[in-house]
């Protein structure tokens, strides 16, 4: 197997191989900036220089020239070279700043001038704390600027589209941006202008920068030029949390970050994985972080006299179990939930096979033409495909209907949806029918039937799985607390909660921002104890484990082996 | 020109008014026949692009956005590749120039003989700044970085085209009256000292007569 030698230690590899990124692979640092993975190399930040020689050879005998100890003599290159676009050969002799002064010297010469011209903006620059140059500078930059001039002016705060801003003074024109929009997005909406110390990436006149992907340039962009016009000055880095998740706008499931301040979400950005979306996240599935923090419901509320009245979790359970007991078969109508996660809509279907009722069905939200055969699907519900697997079909808005006209029904059971708002039933057909709710938001239509509404706990409060659109099962794992104790999310926040958030028996515990809700899993065994069921598991993870086993559908998809970047799971034709 | 201020980049204008009439913004087939005699010589129809935006600017005088957009329209590449284009090249105007543009050289050697001079004296004789166009649409005028004459410093270039090498205040003067009566300077020949022996100090077969210079001025501004 072909051997190159990295800071004298020799590794043997295998294949086609850029220096950098073999290095990058075995998770040894070199300093850059305009290399990405994903796209081509310019090799035009030149931070990643290193030394390359290989052993010299004899022109007449093609032997190896050895020293007098018998070493073979490295002919180095005269010049230092690019790591990025260096392919590895085999005998190749690597030194990095960590092995040559030369190097080392290289990159902090480097810095210098990629900073030259650097505003001094760090205190107010959303990058700071998260920012590859500030990091780059401080680990291996100089001690200071030798640079006594006037620092060129550049264009500030310029609004490349709607979602992006530019600011001019802080680009080192590593060209990431434009390479995403002409090699990824292929949108072609950026180039650089200008030359010399006068460049900066820009949309040409009459264009904006519009795609559809737009933010994903201030994922990679090194340094704080390009920023969120929507989260900018928001927060600092270091004020929030990041938690990998997935987004739950459509049936992709991108991997993602919910950055999390004060409890609220504040933030979406991309998370890679290699079997779902790469790096990259759609902008609509960055925007409208919101929907997390406002209107959500407080606590759980009964139908009293007409009026819906706050009332206790258990008051709610048992008027719920109240509703159910007794009612079997043709009386209660379930409906599932794409938006919830696989183990909530399991407990559900549980619940319906113990009362003898047909399978849940889930109300289907379809936007027809949105599919661009990438990240964006037509379904906007992150579980469809879950539900499928589960046997939770669409729901037909016609035989919904005819069966509420004919007067069987007695209860419609309702997970985490709005069969109103989404037009699948009318107002008036929930007229004569007890209605249990579980909702997320006070928005919701469907609450004004309600007789029971359960506030649930939203894809960033929960813990639980979901299958994309291509059946990538991956689980979500709570970015912000709910009110309450649940030992479940507490132990996994315990591990992904980075700004240490207070459990509230501590007394700096804050309860503001948090919402009384319950996740489905929390919920619906409490239900189903009232109606004689046992569901209880201890939680959601021993919930899932019952469903992998039971259902060849989720074979394998337990949440250890889902992980950070889920399972695949087989092909299910068998489910229609 | 104040050497003191700091650098400026602009940002050009985001939604520009067209300058060129929709009825004109339209190649001959003739120009188009040229455009892809230009494509076929380069693996990538970006490769063109240089060579294009020349043709357009010979056309149009001028490369406002519309202009841009055509080329890369004709050749079938990205308008934003074509604007970068556009822009990284200082002898592409994007604005509307005089009839005669006067690049004076105002890098190193140029400088330290009296280029910064030259363009002073420019300056004042037609009453705008570099940068600027006369009122008449005749000159514009602007300070460049190294033409690659140092030879011959100070110099200057007209509108893209010939050279005028050695200047002084009263060479300037006498051309910007043969510029004004509408006569364009001619390629100068200019001998280096090493050559002088080989062919009269000509080397150029295609043309008869030579000029040879003697030791260039030294800048004021230097003292």
């Amino acid at each position: 197997m072909p051997k190159v030698t990295i800071d004298n230690e020799v590794l043997e590899f295998d294949g086609q191989h850029k220096l950098l990124q073999l290095c990058l692979d075995r998770g040894q640092e070199l300093p850059h900036f305009c290399y990405h993975p994903a796209m081509s190399v310019p090799a035009n930040c030149r931070q990643c220089l290193v030394k390359v020689g290989m052993p010299k050879v004899d022109r007449a005998t093609r032997e190896p020239v050895l020293d007098e100890d018998g070493n073979p003599v490295i002919q180095y290159f005269p010049k230092l070279q690019t790591s990025c676009s260096l392919d590895v050969t085999d005998g190749m002799v690597v030194h990095t700043h960590r092995t040559d002064e030369l190097v080392s010297r290289a990159q902090r010469d480097n810095l210098e001038l990629l900073l030259i011209n650097h505003p001094l903006d760090c205190p107010i620059c959303d990058q700071a704390g998260h920012c590859p140059l500030q990091n780059q500078a401080y680990k291996y930059g100089p001690e200071g600027s030798r640079f006594e001039f006037r620092k060129v002016k550049k264009p500030k705060a310029v609004p490349l589209g709607p979602r992006v801003m530019l600011d001019g003074e802080r680009c080192i024109n590593c060209t990431r941006c434009v390479r995403f929009t002409d090699e990824i997005s292929k949108s072609h909406q950026l180039t650089i202008i200008g030359r010399g110390v006068r460049n900066y990436p820009m949309t040409p006149p009459g264009m904006e920068f519009d795609d559809p992907y737009s933010m994903n340039v201030i994922d990679i962009c090194p340094v704080g030029a390009l920023t969120s016009i929507d989260f900018r000055f928001k927060a600092r880095a270091w004020e929030v949390s990041k938690t990998p998740s997935i987004t739950a706008t459509n049936a992709k499931g991108s991997n993602c970050f919910y950055w999390v301040k004060d409890n609220r979400i504040v933030n979406v950005t991309a998370r890679e994985n290699a079997d779902v979306n790469g790096f990259w996240l759609p902008d609509e599935d960055r925007l409208n972080t919101d929907r997390f923090n406002d209107n959500r419901p407080d606590g759980p509320k009964v139908r009293m006299g007409g009026q819906l009245v706050d009332a206790s979790w258990d008051e709610a359970y048992d008027a719920a179990g109240a509703l159910l007991r007794g009612v079997t078969g043709k009386d209660v109508l379930f409906i599932g939930s794409a938006h919830a996660s696989v183990e909530d809509n399991y407990l559900l279907t549980r619940l319906a096979a113990h009362l003898n009722a047909d399978a849940p069905v889930y109300v289907p939200h379809v936007v027809a033409g949105a599919d661009d055969d990438w990240l964006v699907t037509d379904d906007k519900t992150p579980n469809a495909a879950g539900c499928e697997r589960l046997g939770i079909h669409p729901a037909d808005p016609a035989v919904l209907k005819s069966r509420l006209a004919s007067g069987d029904v007695k209860v419609v059971y309702v997970m985490d949806d709005d069969p109103v708002g989404a037009g699948v039933l009318a107002a008036n057909d929930l007229d004569d029918v007890a209605v249990i709710l579980h909702h997320s938001h006070t928005t919701n239509t469907t609450l004004a039937s309600a007789d029971v509404a359960l506030p649930s706990a939203m894809i960033v409060e929960t813990i639980g799985t979901f299958v994309n659109t291509d059946g990538h099962a991956q689980r979500v794992r709570p970015a912000k607390a709910i009110k309450g104790v649940n030992r479940s999310l507490m132990m996994e926040m315990g591990k992904s909660r980075l700004d240490e958030h207070a459990t509230p028996f501590d007394r700096w515990s804050v309860e503001d921002n948090k919402v009384s809700c319950q996740p489905g899993w929390e919920a619906l065994p409490a239900i189903a104890g009232r109606v004689s069921l046992d569901l209880k598991f201890k939680g959601p993870k021993q919930v899932m484990a019952q469903v992998a086993a039971d259902h060849s559908a989720f074979e394998g998809a337990t949440y250890e082996a889902m992980g950070l970047s889920g399972v695949r799971l087989v092909e299910s034709g068998a489910v229609v | 020109m104040d050497l003191h201020e700091p650098e400026v980049a602009k940002l050009p204008p985001r939604n520009p008014e067209p300058q060129v009439d929709p009825d004109a913004l339209v190649f001959s087939a003739e120009e188009k026949e040229r455009i892809a005699g230009y494509q076929k010589r380069y693996p990538t129809a970006e490769g063109a692009i240089m060579r294009a935006l020349w043709l357009a600017q010979e056309k149009f005088g001028f490369l406002p956005p519309e202009v841009i957009r055509l080329v890369a329209d004709e050749l079938g590449v990205p308008y934003a590749s074509a604007y970068g284009v556009a822009t990284f090249y200082t002898q592409y105007y994007k604005e509307k120039v005089g009839r005669f543009v006067l690049d004076v050289c105002t890098c190193f050697s140029c400088q330290l003989c009296g280029g910064v001079d030259m363009l002073h004296h420019l300056e004042s004789k037609l009453g705008v700044k570099a940068g600027e166009t006369t009122a008449d649409g005749m000159f514009t005028i602007q300070g460049v970085e190294c033409l690659g004459a140092c030879g011959s410093a100070p110099m200057m270039q007209v509108t893209n085209g010939p050279y005028i090498y050695n200047l002084t205040e009263d060479k300037l003067d006498e051309l910007i009256e043969a510029m004004r009566a509408g006569s364009m300077p001619g390629f100068t020949s200019v001998t280096l000292p090493q050559d002088e022996d080989e062919m009269g100090g000509n080397r150029r077969t295609d043309i008869d007569e030579v000029a040879v210079y003697q030791t260039p001025p030294v800048a004021r501004e230097i003292d």
